[in-house]
């Protein structure tokens, strides 16, 4: 058995070119790749890190934005524990295609997921979506915010972290038994997968 | 001692002074021939040292003398040696320029052959050898042709030039007439010209457009699909058309392979294939996708009559990801390559591959699989989920049974695409459906039927059992657990075996991580994790199963509860004890036998849980009641019976049963001293001891608190 504690599960959404897969790269491999091809299909990366003194295994998903591969990215949504939810703040159409993919993480991803809505690129000049727009959009729908940039590291550890550090205040809440009739568990055993937003136990 | 010190020290004017005087003299001069004598021993091996050291001496010089000798001699040797090294090298200088000057007199010869040979093998119509003096032309040293023009020859290289070009349009015009004719022979053996007078590239590019031409036939010979209906037809043609493909590949390759530099002039080939490949399969891929959307493939949610269209499509797509493996594969195959040109080349076919068309078919196909097969499973599911909860009996097919079947299936599809991507997305999809049968068979589980399992009453038996009930909603429940069971243990076992199958995507393609987007490590990383999503279903499944052993404890707890107080009762006639100590193993065995047949997998857990509820009630009730003697002995025994028989049937039970034993055996003690006797070791704590002893009426507390424990 690996030496972690809680294993949890980040899926990143958002138009083709936002800059998911720096994002990540800067996250697990702490540089800024240049000119990599468009992702294809999915690809997975995963990060161990530490939250007050216990260890976190972060398995991190980055989708190719492109329609053509919504089939296969679809499929992950159900079982993240938190989905970040990509635009670039240099280019109004990938905010405005926001909506949609709410709508994409309404059908598919749990009700309880945790959501974050991240404006990439703060490094750049070009500026189209104003802070307090992605705010606005981020708090009328119920989701953290916050702003990138994976050019120049910035606040790029932080999102990671403070997904890690919520998702791990949820799970310990949810580590007591399941079944709380005047009986104790059969076997010793308790079982919290079936809860669907839940970590699973390593 | 000098004299004088002898007379200050000694008094010699007395006589006696003069006696001790003398004695010291006496005493000294003693000592002074021994050292004497000691002194002229050492002389004599110091001369027989000096000696030696003197012979020595001479011969060291005699050394050195024949040293020096040496010395020169090697000296002299050195410049000998280097005279003749010196002067093999300018033999060697001598040789080369020999040589250098006869390859000149051959080249200048050749030169006047060559340029003259050249027009005349033209007119000739001998191609060959008019490239074959091109050729010898082209290895030429520059020198010569250099030292024929400062010979005053007028400059060969103009004529040269001039009859190689001649001879390039002569070639591209027979190319292009063998190519009308089809004349594969003559193709080949014109195209092998173009290397010899430098021209490999256009030559390949001549080659390549004609094979393309050929292959443009092929392509549409092959893609023809004349019963669309007809299940499997598009992928069949789709094999066809990408076979025709590969073969056309393979022929470039062989007959490039011999041309240098091969690593460069394949991918420069294939450039011009490719298109061909692309807007053939395009062709076939697009009419398949148009004929078997799910709204056609699917009339009125049959889901079963989508599974020809979805098979078709994964092989579709498998197909494609085997020609692309097939092109991956070409510079291996090359082994007059080098490494580093392999390397190169295959950088250049992935590159083709990367911007070719049917890369982004394949994942059109792929797509469209996914989405009907989503649609397959969900409606799979949902018809066993209606099928299952329309039988009321635990007759016909199960399920667990029926959804790991359509989630094997359609997993084993998903790895048939070839895709890691699209396994992945088949066993998130599986996994999610299998979630939600635990879910549901959850809630079919929260409420047990009345007596789900049988466990007669206590004695007496003035209370007539009910009459019996219908028995089917019981066997339904008790089916459905079983179920929960089994479903848990299955997800686990398809998880793995999806890891195991999925193999083949590794062993087949060579890479198939250019259409998974990553490297091999990477692609298996990711099938384990979703492989493992499969734990997910069987949480659901196991808490299904948990949730239903719990309701069946709570179910039975009011038996077990007259049980308990029936087992510590302390009035109870002395009569019939033998009889009724013996009625609750009896009662067990029932339940046991029951739950064992029924409930196969989980009757061990479940009746140790059962008879832990039945200890814990009786030492509640135990501790509440109060006993004399003959009272605690009835109780004594039967627990005794019971501790044996939790021995034999429900050995998780077993400590907790021996505790009760142990307080049994307090209360049937005859006299408080005996206490020890009638206690194993650490069978209970201290303060228990105390707790039990104080239901006897007959013992008196403060005896009790006296006791040592
Ligand atoms: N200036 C700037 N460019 C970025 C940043 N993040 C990504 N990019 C660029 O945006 C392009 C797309 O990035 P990529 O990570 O492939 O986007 P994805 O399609 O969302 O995965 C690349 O050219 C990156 O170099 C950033 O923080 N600042
Ligand atoms: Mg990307």
């Amino acid at each position: 058995m690996e030496d972690y504690k809680f294993l949890f599960k980040v899926v990143l959404v958002g138009n083709a070119g936002v800059g998911k897969t720096c994002l990540v790269r800067r996250f697990t491999q702490g540089l800024f790749p240049p000119g990599q091809g468009a992702t294809i299909g999915v690809d997975f990366m995963i990060k161990t890190v530490e939250v007050d003194g216990e260890k976190v295994k972060l398995q991190i998903w980055d989708t190719a934005g492109q329609e053509r591969f919504r089939s296969i990215t679809q499929s992950y949504y159900r079982s993240a524990h938190a989905l970040i939810l990509v635009y670039d703040i240099s280019c109004q159409p990938t905010f405005d295609c926001l909506p949609d993919w709410l709508r994409e993480i309404e059908e598919y991803a749990n009700n309880k997921v945790l959501r974050i809505l991240v404006g990439n690129k703060t490094d750049r000049e070009d500026r189209e979506i104003p802070r307090h727009i992605g705010e606005d959009f981020a708090q009328r729908h119920g989701m953290y915010f916050l702003e990138t940039s994976a050019k120049e590291a910035e606040n790029v550890e932080r999102l990671f972290m403070e997904i890690a550090v919520d998702l791990m205040e949820q799970a310990k809440c949810k580590e007591l038994p399941k079944y709380d009739g005047s009986l104790g568990p059969l076997n010793g055993k308790t079982t919290s997968v079936n809860d669907s937003s839940c970590c699973l136990r390593s | 001692m000098s004299l004088t010190l002898l007379l200050e020290k000694y008094d010699v004017s007395t006589e006696e002074g003069l006696q001790k005087a003398l004695n010291k003299i006496e005493k000294e001069e003693a000592e002074v021939d021994e050292a004497l004598s000691n002194a002229l021993s050492r002389a004599c091996t110091l001369e027989g040292r000096l000696r030696t050291a003197s012979q020595a001496y001479t011969k060291l010089g005699e050394v050195r003398n024949d040293a020096q000798v040496a010395a020169n001699m090697v000296d002299k040797t050195a410049a000998l040696a280097k005279d003749v090294s010196a002067k093999v090298r300018q033999l060697d200088l001598a040789r080369s320029r020999v040589a250098e000057c006869q390859r000149r007199v051959h080249d200048l010869i050749d030169l006047r052959v060559c340029s003259a040979g050249v027009e005349t093998a033209i007119k000739a119509h001998d191609y060959e050898t008019a490239a074959g003096h091109v050729a010898r032309f082209l290895s030429m040293e520059p020198g010569s042709v250099a030292a024929a023009r400062a010979r005053g020859v007028a400059d060969p290289r103009r004529d040269m030039d001039a009859a190689a070009s001649t001879l390039r349009d002569h070639l591209v015009r027979k190319f292009e007439e063998a190519s009308k004719r089809e004349d594969d022979t003559a193709v080949e053996r014109l195209f092998k010209l173009f290397p010899q007078i430098g021209r490999a590239e256009e030559g390949v590019d001549l080659y390549a457009k004609y094979l393309a031409s050929q292959l443009e036939s092929a392509v549409r010979r092959a893609g023809a699909v004349e019963r669309s209906s007809e299940a499997g037809a598009f992928a069949a043609a789709l094999t066809r058309a990408l076979e025709a493909g590969a073969a056309h590949v393979e022929r470039a390759r062989l007959l490039l392979a011999a041309h240098a530099p091969a690593h460069t002039l394949l991918p420069r080939a294939l450039a011009h294939l490719q298109p061909k490949v692309c807007a053939g399969a395009r062709r076939i891929c697009a009419d398949m996708m148009s004929a078997r959307r799910a709204g056609e493939a699917a009339p009125a949610g049959d889901a079963r009559a989508v599974e020809p269209p979805l098979c078709e499509l994964a092989l579709a797509h498998e197909r494609l990801q085997l020609y692309f493996a097939f092109l991956r594969k070409r510079p291996e195959l090359t082994t007059n390559l080098t490494e580093a040109e392999k390397e190169k080349c295959l950088a250049e076919i992935e590159k083709i591959i990367l911007e070719c068309e049917i890369t982004r078919v394949a994942q059109d196909v792929l797509s469209q699989y996914l989405t009907l097969e989503r649609y397959f499973l969900e409606e799979s599911v949902n018809k066993a989920l209606k099928l299952s909860s329309a039988q009321s009996g635990a007759t016909g097919s199960s399920l667990v049974d029926d959804v790991f079947y359509i989630a094997r299936k359609v997993i084993r599809r998903g790895i048939s695409t070839g895709s890691v991507d699209g396994a992945c997305a088949v066993l998130n999809e599986a996994g999610a459906q299998l979630e939600r049968c635990g879910a549901a068979l959850r809630r079919r589980l929260a409420a047990p039927p009345p007596d789900p399992l049988p466990l007669p009453p206590p004695p007496p038996h003035d209370r007539p059992r009910a009459p019996p009930r219908d028995d089917a909603p019981r066997a339904l429940y008790l089916a459905l657990t079983n179920e929960a069971e089994s479903g848990a243990e299955w997800a686990e076992a398809l998880a793995e075996q999806a890891v195991r199958e999925a193999e083949a995507l590794w062993r087949g393609a060579g890479g198939a991580g250019g259409a998974a987007g990553a490297g091999q490590a990477g692609g298996r990383d990711k099938l384990r994790s979703c492989a493992a999503g499969l734990g997910a279903a069987a949480g659901a499944f196991r808490a299904a199963r948990d949730l239903a052993l719990a309701a069946l404890r709570t179910a039975l707890l009011p038996a077990l509860t007259a049980w308990a107080h029936a087992l510590v009762d302390p009035d109870t006639d002395d009569d019939e004890l033998s009889e009724e100590a013996g009625a609750l193993p009896a009662a067990l065995d029932v339940l046991a036998d029951a739950a064992r047949a029924q409930l196969p997998a989980s009757a061990d857990a479940l009746l140790a849980a059962l008879l832990a509820d039945l200890l814990a009630r009786a030492e509640d009730a135990l501790l509440r009641n109060h006993y004399d003697r003959r009272g605690g002995l009835c109780v004594e025994r039967r627990v005794r019976r019971l501790a044996t028989w939790a021995g034999g049937n429900a050995p998780g039970a077993r400590e907790r049963a021996g505790a009760l034993a142990a307080a049994a055996a307090l209360l049937a003690l005859e006299k408080l001293a005996h206490v020890h006797e009638a206690l194993p070791p650490a069978a209970l704590p201290p303060a228990r001891v105390r707790d039990v002893l104080a239901r006897r009426t007959d013992f008196k507390l403060e005896d009790i608190k006296r006791l040592k424990l």
